[in-house]
């Protein structure tokens, strides 16, 4: 019994919080509970997973990336207007993971080696991307996809909708990238004791500006998920998604500090917010309501985590 | 278990030396030694850290390196394990000239330091700690072999007699754990050069014993040892030679059984001091300055009673772990209590550490790192950072003034820095706890809690913080004194408050404090 209560007493606050969100929208909304709708939340929570999942490699090297958001959108731009100019999605595909990956990797290189701290590096290059957007785009949506790009975000293989499969091989991939990896173990590293890193004769720089690549890149992967979701680019798409990202990551309760983080959490943090998002949806509620809601999601479930906390010291 | 430390060892002392002393001559020794540094010198700005430093560290042998704050053995190790490039000198393998430029290159020659400052990361396990930077690699290229990880792991603290938990992570571990785990780490490099920094001050006996076993193990395999120590006990019991560097050179290398520790300590300040200096026994109490009456506090203390009055300095002692450090805490209103009371200067407490600085109590913690400074701010700013208030009532900061306060304060304290703007990370240890005591004295704090004032400190500077701490009390302020050093409380305390599992066991008087009482009282009868 003492024993159930302990490992009752380790399940995340954001668990209690899924539970009681699913709970409430299934009794409020009679569409919640479907089979469809439930498929359809993961679908639409599988980009943010792309997201969240190098965030919380960012944030456990006590870092951030707010271009994130931003990067994934130009990815989407450059992804529609090669696809357009050039007919091939393929190359499209390779020019959305190249910007991404650029900018990833340029926002690696102005934290590890010039020193500059992430909230203001990647700051500069939300607006960089974001500026590029609609230097692209002229401020419009670019359509006239070809109509092979619908499959990746509304298609199926054996059954499964094509973008829970790309969300869960890029859960996979970071989960054995994180916890098998010697990369992987420099994460936590990188926040908790960057000194130990050096000690140890690592480059700590190169993983630190890899760690940004990898959030560059997964934005650009991103991007094709988000360019077939509306069958064209929009220069504003997924600006500020990536407040949902580090709320996600935050509600899976990575701690900010230390290298303390855990991917499964931020996988249970972006379908905490999948649900929230949806079933608010659901209730017809305005979108500004739902930024609100997940606001106070991040809050909530941390205050959980925070009150156990101080109960066990 | 450290307490009775002192008196083990002088007990093993004579056989030991027998033993080990003087360096035998062997087939390594017709080859050279395995390392010699000649004239190594390191220049930070405004500081000779290192100044022609030249000795040679054999095979098999341990090899004392002994001096005060700021003599530069921290240097010396640094440009040992490669963080520090020397900008003169040379080091040679068996007469060969050998390069090393970087952490990597001393690891592959074979040299592994046990650090003081932990290099170890919060949220790995004890394991991946151990391994960091050399995972062994798994069958999937790419990957690391994690099973093989936690079982090397597990041999290696096997080794040292340790049953900590491999797979805990370290943030959960407590100091003395955590050097354990630093202490693994080195030893599961496999190295030909050990060196290692007051690694016995954080263990508890047991493992300590351990610690000095798997040395004498090591070094009857060829390893060299370089072991950095205050302990003069501890210099006597292990070194075969032992290396004196004052202000960055090297003052001489000498047989342990050719000097006394008196002897040592004059080569290491260069004038002749005491150890520790005795107070003198014209003390004053004047009025209480803290009653504590049947604190009880979820951290495992229960009903402890003590007092302290002004020009006082009181004792807490007790094995590590009986609960000293929790009592300081839940006295500064830093832990909860569940029952008793707290009076400062006959004015009842219940509020937080803010208040009780605001009532003038000053807590000195273990970690000044952690806990004590601001790391990277300058020396000044730490000086008035308590004293905010109390400088500049208006809320506007006057740099000028404060300038004034930090510079009084380093000339009345002596802390050895090149300007008030320094930042304090670069200062020695001893230099930093002058720092947070010059902090609350700047607040004018009238009750000293001290824990474990002199941990990481030389002797030098130990001389200095308890004339520091005399002065204090002549000046009609109280202290409290936690220590795990016997020698310390017995010669520094006016009286002393044995602790045992979390209560007061007994109070010792004056006339009855001496180590043996303390032990008596300290320890767990069954």
């Amino acid at each position: 019994m003492a024993q159930g209560m302990a490992t009752l007493g380790r399940v995340p606050g954001v668990a209690f919080v899924l539970v009681a969100l699913f709970a409430i929208f299934a009794a409020m909304s009679p569409g919640f509970s479907t089979a469809p709708n439930l498929s359809n939340i993961l679908v639409q929570s599988s980009i943010l997973l792309l997201l969240a999942l190098p965030m919380t490699f960012i944030i456990m090297t006590e870092g951030l990336d707010l271009s994130i958001g931003a990067v994934l959108t130009l990815g989407s731009v450059v992804l529609a207007s090669v696809a357009v100019s050039t007919g091939s999605l393929t190359i499209a595909f390779i020019a959305a993971v190249a910007i991404g990956l650029a900018f990833g990797l340029l926002n690696g290189w102005l934290i590890a080696w010039i020193d500059i701290p992430p909230f203001v590096t990647t700051l500069g290059t939300l607006g960089i991307a974001q500026g590029l957007c609609l230097v692209i785009t002229d401020g419009t949506s670019i359509v006239g996809m070809p109509p092979s790009l619908h499959f990746f975000y509304s298609g199926t293989v054996l059954g499964i909708p094509f973008p829970l499969i790309l969300a869960a091989v890029a859960y996979a991939v970071m989960h054995g990238i994180l916890y098998h990896t010697r990369f992987g173990t420099y994460v936590p590293a990188l926040g908790g004791n960057r000194e130990a890193l050096r000690h140890a004769g690592i480059n700590d720089r190169r993983v630190l500006a890899i760690v940004y690549g990898i959030g560059g890149l997964m934005a650009g992967i991103g991007a094709l998920l988000l360019t077939s979701r509306i069958s064209s680019a929009h220069p504003t798409a997924a600006i500020g998604m990536e407040f949902d990202a580090i709320a996600a990551v935050a509600v899976g309760g990575t701690q900010f500090e230390r290298g303390e983080g855990w991917l499964l959490g931020t996988l249970l943090g972006v379908v905490t917010i999948g649900v929230l998002r949806n079933g608010l949806n659901l209730l017809a509620m305005p979108s500004s309501i739902q930024v609100i809601c997940v606001g106070l999601l991040v809050i909530v479930a941390l205050f959980f985590d925070g009150v156990r906390k101080a109960h066990d010291s | 278990m450290r307490l009775p430390l002192l008196v083990i060892r002088n007990q093993s002392r004579m056989t030991d030396l027998a033993t080990i002393a003087p360096v035998q001559a062997d087939s390594a020794t017709a080859r050279g030694p395995l390392l010699e540094l000649r004239g190594i010198c390191k220049t930070f700005p405004g500081v000779r850290a290192l100044d022609n430093v030249s000795f040679p560290i054999w095979a098999g042998e341990i090899h004392m390196l002994c001096g005060e704050n700021g003599a530069g053995k921290s240097s010396l190790m640094k440009v040992l394990c490669g963080a520090y490039v020397a900008d003169e000198g040379e080091l040679y393998n068996h007469g060969e000239k050998i390069e090393i430029k970087s952490t990597l290159d001393a690891r592959q020659f074979g040299i592994a330091v046990i650090f003081q400052e932990f290099s170890l990361v919060p949220y790995l396990s004890v394991a991946q700690n151990i391994y960091l930077g050399r995972e062994f690699p798994g069958k999937i290229p790419g990957t690391i072999d994690r099973q093989k990880i936690r079982s090397e792991a597990q041999r290696v603290l096997g080794m040292i007699g340790s049953d900590i938990d491999i797979d805990a992570p370290v943030h959960t571990l407590g100091v003395a754990q955590q050097q354990i785990v630093e202490i693994a780490k080195a030893l599961s490099q496999n190295a030909r050069i050990l060196v290692m920094d007051e690694p016995t001050s954080a263990l508890s006996d047991t493992e300590t014993e351990h610690l000095f076993g798997m040395m004498r193990r090591l070094k009857a395999a060829g390893v060299a040892i370089v072991y950095i120590s205050h302990r003069m006990a501890e210099v006597f019991l292990l070194g075969d030679r032992i290396t004196i560097l004052r202000d960055g050179k090297m003052v001489a290398t000498v047989l342990p059984n050719e000097t006394t520790p008196s002897d040592l300590v004059q080569k290491m300040v260069g004038r002749k001091v005491d150890a520790i200096h005795r107070r003198g026994d014209n003390i004053k109490p004047g009025a209480v300055a803290l009653d504590v009456k049947g604190l009880t506090g979820p951290s495992g203390i229960s009903d402890i009673n003590l007092n302290v009055r002004a020009g006082e300095i009181v004792g807490l002692c007790g094995l590590v772990g009986s609960g000293r450090t929790e009592v300081a805490r839940a006295i500064f209103g830093a832990d909860r209590i569940t029952a008793g009371e707290v009076t400062f200067f006959g004015k009842r407490f219940s509020g937080g550490p803010d208040e009780a600085t605001r009532m003038g109590v000053a807590l000195i913690p273990e970690s000044r790192k952690s806990q004590g400074l601001a790391l990277i701010r300058s020396v000044g700013d730490n000086i008035v950072v308590s004293s905010l208030d109390k400088l500049f009532p208006s809320h506007i900061f006057h740099p000028g003034k404060a300038a004034k306060v930090a510079q009084a304060m380093i000339k009345k304290l002596r802390i050895a820095t090149p300007s008030p703007r320094r930042a304090v990370q670069v200062l020695s240890g001893g230099n930093q706890q002058k720092v947070v005591i010059g902090k609350w004295l700047a607040a004018e704090a009238k009750l000293f809690i001290f824990d474990e004032p002199t941990r990481g400190i030389d002797v030098g500077a130990k001389a200095e913080i308890f004339a520091l701490m005399y002065d204090l009390v002549e000046n009609g302020a109280a202290i409290l004194m936690i220590s795990s050093e016997l020698s310390e409380i017995v010669n520094v305390c006016d009286r002393a408050y044995v602790m045992r599992e979390g209560i007061i066991a007994g109070e010792l008087s004056r006339e009855r404090l001496n180590e043996e009482n303390i032990l008596q009282l300290g320890m767990h009868h069954e």
